[in-house]
């Protein structure tokens, strides 16, 4: 139970700063997750609130406390590893109760904390076993347990799903939601992996080169991003960029791509002739019946380069006014290349950017 | 995971034969060579142990070599004039038990240290690993003038104004922890026991079953010798008396100094591929350093651990350089198995004695070694 609060943070290392006055506040029993490209600096983050690293400026509170000078035991953080750091000549059991014994906890207390754990993560057949003889999937469920077992305030993971193949980290995904669903403890959650984000968070925050550049719930970042970073690293496929001019005559206004005209539908803050970045999310283009729902000047013709089936879904790569753009498309498409297709394009999700600025234009 | 069968049946019986013969053609010149210069010789001075090769003909074109049997072995160990080389059994226990533990301890305290990365770590891990490039020559001659009456270590004191110590390091004969060969026997049971009952109270938290095991026949050896000791048969026929030579220390000195480098080499390596996160995992857990050390990176070290015994033990008990050049001949007390065979062999000419003795090292090398070299095989084949 405990909220967590970053005021003006830097970290240098050495002469090099890599984290630039982060302000950042964590709810208490919220699921927060800091998204980014490698290096940005998300594990220094983490690092600085479970006081594995330094904090060259600014503050860290959690519960309404500066932790700053707190040794990292006594922030009662848990933090779960990228490689789960298991102690390997130790078995389950032992590696989850560590903690404990450090804690100076009784036998009765460790053996009921840790078997309550195992419960929680099905990790009781092999309390007995070294790290060694699991898959990874279960140590992946030991790190947890071993986190888990010292009821601490804050959960820090780093990276924690990247070792698993696809189809486990997707399984574990749902398992890390269920279990905060839980235990509601403050949880703070570092990936690269969009998809990861978008799934867990209550919260995103996203960062690149130690900057915060959003923060915000998983639609708004997606849907309302701050600037063209967070428009391109949220989603996937990744959303469709192209130059542009806006055109305003009367109450009607348009965008002009090549040869390629959309009207905006909404009232915009742009100037008559402004050159823009114009961003169309792949799932904002539809095809088949749902195209007749859109006002005859929403639908184009366009030419198809390419069509991908993905099970029920389709990627389908065409070029419209000579701008190449990818539509994620419900259903199986069959098209071959250089066919035309009628194409509907949900002009009311047009993302506007300044090509100077890279901020949103709304 | 597959047997090592599985490529081989793919490949099929005349190519498997084929690589087997190729293998076995390649190897044969080693295998010949070794057998010869190692195996054979080994052999060949087991059976002169068993002759009575020496004496005033030793050296002759073709001299008499009788069977004896076991009459050297016999007499190295009751003999009338064999108290020389049981001194020097007695002394090659202490000094390995000694410098086991001081190069392993001290070793480790410095590889704990320099683990932290304190500054110039570089600078003094080449310090400290330094001495083993010296050869035993250099580091006898170096720690004899240390410990020469007036010079080096009895001097230090003066720096701080106390009067210098009068410690004869290198002439002593006097000796502490004595014991009469006699009771060779009774001595032999109570370490036993002794061992027993430890290991057995240590066991007694974790696996009690096991430890009363260890712990009955311990107390039952350990009981019977005590009430019972005067009727096990006496090793020698009078009274003699053996125990841990005061100048002997000096010895152990120079070489865990020259080897304290080197074991904390082997735990540098080691403490520095356990990977940052789990030293972090366990600070966030809880740990001090030292129960970091006590718990995480000691138990995940034991392997080197392991090594370094066995590489120092037979270090220790192969000692002749060291011991030559600070000792050697001058100080009877201080003398070891193998400055002993040397001498017996090519200084007395006492050529089956020497074999006697050599076999006996080899004995007891073998007793360190080949339980060391199962379980290093069992756990790669394991792997
Ligand atoms: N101990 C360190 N010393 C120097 N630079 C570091 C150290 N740790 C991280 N960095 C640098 O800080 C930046 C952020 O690193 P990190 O927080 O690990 O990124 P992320 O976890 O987002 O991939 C990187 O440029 C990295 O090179
Ligand atoms: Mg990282």
């Amino acid at each position: 139970m405990a909220q967590v609060e970053l005021r003006d943070v830097v970290k240098k290392f050495g002469s090099t700063q890599v984290v630039h006055g982060t302000n950042l506040t964590i709810e208490d029993n919220e699921f927060i997750v800091l998204v980014g490209p490698s290096g940005c600096g998300k594990s220094t983050i983490l690092r600085m609130i479970a006081g594995l690293e330094s904090v060259s400026g600014g503050e860290i509170r959690i519960a309404d406390k500066p932790i700053n000078e707190v040794d990292p035991v006594d922030r009662n953080v848990a933090m779960v590893f990228q490689n789960y750091a298991l102690y390997p000549h130790m078995t389950v059991f032992d590696n989850m109760a560590f903690s404990l014994k450090m804690a100076g906890d009784s036998k009765q207390e460790i053996l009921r904390k840790v078997n309550e754990a195992a419960e929680i993560l099905e990790l009781s057949p092999y309390l007995n076993r070294k790290p060694a003889e699991l898959s990874g999937g279960q140590r992946q469920r030991v790190a947890m347990g071993r986190a888990i077992v010292r009821q601490p305030s804050v959960f820090l993971f780093d990276e924690p799903l990247s070792n698993l193949d696809a189809q486990l980290r997707t399984q574990m995904r749902m398992e890390l939601k269920k279990l905060h669903l839980k235990m509601k403890t403050t949880t703070i959650y570092v990936t690269h992996d969009q998809v990861e984000a978008m799934t867990l968070a209550d919260k995103i925050v996203i960062l690149k080169d130690g900057f915060i550049q959003q923060v915000g719930s998983p639609v708004e970042v997606f849907e309302r991003p701050a600037n063209r970073f967070v428009a391109g690293f949220i989603g996937n496929p990744p959303i469709n960029m192209l130059p542009g001019v806006f055109h305003r005559e009367g109450e009607s206004s348009s965008v002009t791509m090549g040869a390629l005209t959309l009207p905006v539908p909404e009232a915009r803050n742009l100037q008559d002739n402004q050159r823009v970045l114009v961003g169309i999310r792949p799932d904002a283009i539809k095809a088949g019946d749902s195209v007749t729902r859109f006002p005859k000047e929403w639908r184009f013709t366009v030419d198809v380069v390419v069509a991908e089936i993905l099970g029920g879904q389709s990627l389908l790569e065409f070029t419209a006014g000579k701008n190449t753009m990818i539509a994620e498309l419900e259903g199986r498409i069959l098209a071959r290349q250089g066919e035309s297709m009628e194409l509907g394009f949900d002009l009311n999700r047009l993302l506007f950017f300044d090509p100077e600025t890279e901020l949103a234009l709304y | 995971m597959p047997g090592p069968v599985m490529p081989d049946q793919a490949i099929g019986t005349s190519m498997r034969n084929k690589d087997r013969i190729s293998a076995f053609l390649t190897l044969l010149p080693s295998i010949i060579l070794i057998g010869i210069f190692v195996y054979g010789f080994i052999g060949n001075t087991f059976w002169i142990s068993l002759s009575d090769w020496g004496g005033a003909a030793a050296l002759a074109e073709n001299p008499v070599k009788s069977y004896v049997g076991f009459a050297n072995y016999l007499d190295l160990f009751t003999g009338f004039l064999g108290g020389g080389f049981r001194q020097d059994l007695v002394n090659a226990v202490f000094y390995s038990v000694m410098l086991l533990a001081g190069a392993i301890g001290i070793g480790l305290i410095l590889a704990m240290l320099l683990d932290n990365k304190p500054r110039g770590e570089s600078f003094f891990r080449t310090v400290f690993l330094y001495p083993m490039s010296l050869s035993f020559i250099v580091t006898g001659t170096i720690w004899r003038w240390m410990l020469a009456p007036q010079g080096g270590v009895n001097i230090l004191p003066t720096y701080v104004g106390l009067p210098p110590l009068r410690f004869p390091w290198l002439s002593s004969t006097d000796a502490i922890l004595l014991f009469n060969w006699q009771n060779l026997l009774p001595i032999a049971l109570y370490l036993v026991s002794l061992v027993l009952i430890i290991w057995g109270l240590w066991r007694l938290k974790n696996n009690p079953a096991k430890a009363l095991v260890l712990l009955i026949p311990g107390v039952v050896v350990g009981g019977s010798v005590w009430l019972w000791g005067d009727l096990l048969p006496q090793a020698l026929f009078m009274e003699e008396i053996h125990g841990f030579n005061t100048a002997t220390f000096g010895i152990i000195m120079a070489t865990i100094w020259q080897y304290s480098g080197y074991t904390m080499a082997l735990y540098l390596a080691g403490f520095t591929g356990i990977s940052q996160d789990l030293r972090d995992a366990a600070m966030l857990d809880g740990a001090s350093t030292a129960k970091y050390y006590r718990y995480i990176a000691l138990p995940m070290v034991k392997p080197i651990t392991i090594s370094a015994i066995i590489i120092l033990s037979h270090i220790s008990l192969k000692m002749f350089d060291l011991i030559f050049a600070m000792t050697g001949p001058d100080n009877g007390q201080t003398g070891h198995p193998a400055l002993n065979m040397y001498l017996t062999t090519f200084r007395a000419n006492d050529f089956a004695r020497g074999a006697a003795i050599a076999i006996i090292l080899f004995i007891i090398a073998a007793t360190f070694i080949i339980p060391y070299m199962i379980s290093s095989y069992r756990q790669r084949r394991s792997r």
